[in-house]
């Protein structure tokens, strides 16, 4: 599924450029597009509203990376990566606010940024901890493992200890101007969107490398039978936790980049509910794929979206849709779910692949 | 005399020591001792249910004996690890074939070759420079080793899973080949393949059991008495965790009681031909 197609009579010379990611002038240009309409197109077209919409996808992205590493990739199902998200952002915020940062990095505004560092070191660690049984169990039972770690992380230590720190009481909220990188203060939608592009490109580029390279096959060949893979020589329990680590780091970028979105975060933003989203999220993607989690998040959150401007003007008919909009909202991911899994279970990836795989050499495919 | 030994001790490569391997009351292994030498083709032959399949999964660490001595390249491994074990150079093939369906035979055939890799997970992300040569350089050894020994160019790029099973086979012994290993485990390597496919598998056994730049020592657990007697230097043949008798293909073929236990009176020659 993986193979890029080449314009009939044409083939590679060398091997560099059969492991180039893109691999024709017309994927090149495909993705000069792309990156033309991200950078200049939306910011510039679209308002504030639609500018939140987009920052709600990029983190949806980067919360559900994580996951489809654990799951689409290494085969270790997770329903607790909230937590990692959570400690993410709760280490960002407290670094921001209670670390004694010197005067001369305030100024040039590296307090963010290297608060984002190391909540994702810090989430990628945590989230090895979480994920060492995964050394012993596997399938149903890990499950139940990774959902402790949303209870104990997010439940437990967040909601009892953490939030407890300074004497602010549930929320932390952070004071204008303290989010700052470089000279740019990040007070706008605009500039958490672009600093959401930076991130999530970041993010996809690395976990993107990595599973061409050494680690990655690595994992997905544990996904596929870990009894050859460790015959084979690969050291299970490492590269196990290895997926944990990488993907718990990226859920704590995607924690410290959401604290710049929230006026104050509180453990009611990391739910076991948003762990679950994500898994969803990833189902109606495509397991196995990173076009999957990006497909599936642009889908939710904009379908969801959708739902929410289509309530609002029927609102004055039926006050109780507005008013119970969450369920609708929960009910809505569900059915989502379902339809996918009985019509698409291959996902909104699967459904790209076709379309590419139809216009190859279009009109005349066989 | 102590020179001696010590030269035929260099010139073993495995050697199991009373290996007794019990599953509750089963006993699937009773005290078997076996030498393969370098650069042999070792074949170890027994009805269904003989052990040999629990023999090689002691042999590469999947179980462990509950009694007796492996020792490697005149090293204890008892206590390895799969993992560790083909670090030291033992890879092996699967009865039923144990391929990763997902990926595509080029990532089947490069994971193979994971112990050579260098990258780690930093070095990965980045991609550019260090990871990036490292994947070319094995690549050019896969292309030029492996898929061009094992005759797979037309399919490289096809995810596994979809292939037929006599080029799912043909896979898993490039991957096995792409650990560059001092043993090779081959168990069945020929199940349901036919004719055809049976003589190229064969003939790669052959090949990197005989190449120069290969030079394989090969353990192999084969039902096809054809091929088996054609291939082996020696013979080991087993019945219900006993060992019945090592030896050359012609003594194994005249031994009274390997005819009794597992060939049967007909023409051994019978089969396949």
């Amino acid at each position: 599924m993986s193979t890029t197609w080449l314009p009939c009579g044409e083939y590679h010379q060398s091997y560099k450029e059969d492991h180039a990611w893109f691999q024709t002038t017309f994927i090149k240009g495909k993705m000069i597009l792309l990156g033309l309409i991200l950078f200049i197109f939306i910011p510039r077209f679209a308002d504030s509203y639609w500018l939140s919409v987009c920052n709600q996808i990029g983190y949806t992205v980067l919360g559900a990376l994580g996951v489809q590493l654990l799951i689409g990739f290494c085969g270790q199902i997770t329903l607790g990566h909230a937590a990692f998200v959570a400690v993410g952002a709760y280490t960002s915020t407290l670094l921001i606010l209670e670390f004694p940062w010197p005067r001369f990095i305030l100024d040039i505004g590296l307090a963010y940024p290297i608060s984002i560092l190391i909540a994702a070191v810090v989430a990628g660690l945590w989230s090895v901890i979480f994920g060492l049984p995964s050394a012993r169990v596997k399938g149903f039972y890990l499950i139940l493992t990774t959902m402790a770690a949303q209870f104990i992380t997010v439940d437990f230590i967040i909601t009892q200890y953490i939030s407890q720190i300074g004497g602010r009481g549930q929320a932390f909220s952070l004071p204008p101007g303290t989010i700052k990188i470089g000279p740019w203060i990040i007070d706008s939608d605009l500039k958490v969107y672009y600093m959401m592009l930076v991130l999530t490109i970041l993010c996809i580029t690395a976990l993107a490398n990595l599973l061409r390279s050494r680690a990655g096959r690595a994992w997905v060949a544990i996904r596929d039978n870990d009894i050859s893979a460790e015959v084979m020589g690969i050291n299970i329990i490492k590269y196990k936790l290895l997926a944990f680590f990488v993907a718990g780091f990226i859920g704590g970028i995607a924690g410290a980049f959401w604290i710049s979105n929230l006026a104050a975060i509180s453990p009611e933003h990391f739910q076991w509910f948003w762990s679950l989203w994500l898994v969803g999220v990833i189902l109606i993607g495509g397991v196995g794929s990173i076009h999957g989690a990006i497909f599936g998040s642009v889908f939710m959150v904009v379908v969801l979206e959708l739902l929410q401007l289509a309530v609002i003007p029927l609102a004055d008919e039926y006050p109780k849709l507005l008013m119970d909009f969450l369920f609708i909202k929960e009910a809505t991911f569900g059915l989502a779910i379902c339809a996918f899994m009985i019509f698409e279970p291959n996902g909104l990836a699967y459904r790209w692949w076709q379309v590419k795989n139809y216009f190859n050499l279009w009109p005349f495919s066989y | 005399m102590t020179e001696a030994v010590e030269s035929s001790h260099d010139d073993i490569l495995l050697e199991l020591e009373d290996i007794h391997m019990y599953f509750g009351k089963v006993h699937a292994l009773e005290g078997i001792s076996l030498k393969v030498k370098r650069g042999e083709i070792h074949s170890i032959i027994g009805p269904n249910g003989a052990g040999k399949t629990v023999m090689m999964n002691c042999i590469n660490g999947l179980y462990h004996p509950q009694k007796g001595n492996i020792r490697f390249k005149g090293q204890n491994i008892n206590g390895l690890k799969p993992y560790q074990r083909s670090q030291m150079g033992i890879a092996r093939t699967f009865q039923k074939v144990e391929v990763f369906g997902g990926m595509t035979v080029l990532d089947n055939i490069r994971l193979g070759r994971h112990n050579h890799y260098r990258s780690g997970i930093l070095s990965g992300a980045i991609y550019v420079g260090k990871t990036a040569r490292e994947e070319i350089e094995h690549r050019a050894f896969i292309e030029e080793e492996i898929i061009d020994l094992l005759e797979i160019e037309h399919i490289r790029h096809k995810p596994v899973g979809m292939l037929p099973y006599g080029l799912q086979k043909r896979v898993e012994l490039g991957r096995a080949l792409a650990l560059k290993p001092d043993l090779l485990i081959l168990d069945e390597p020929l199940a349901g393949l036919n004719l055809e496919e049976v003589e190229d598998m064969a003939r790669f056994i052959l090949d990197v059991n005989e190449e120069e730049r290969w030079k394989v020592t090969c353990l192999l657990v084969e039902h096809d008495m054809g091929v088996v007697m054609d291939l082996s230097d020696r013979v080991f043949v087993l019945n219900f965790g006993n060992m019945i008798m090592d030896g050359t293909p012609t003594e194994v073929q005249n031994n009274p009681e390997v005819i009794k236990a597992y060939l049967g009176e007909e023409d051994l020659y019978a089969t396949r031909r």
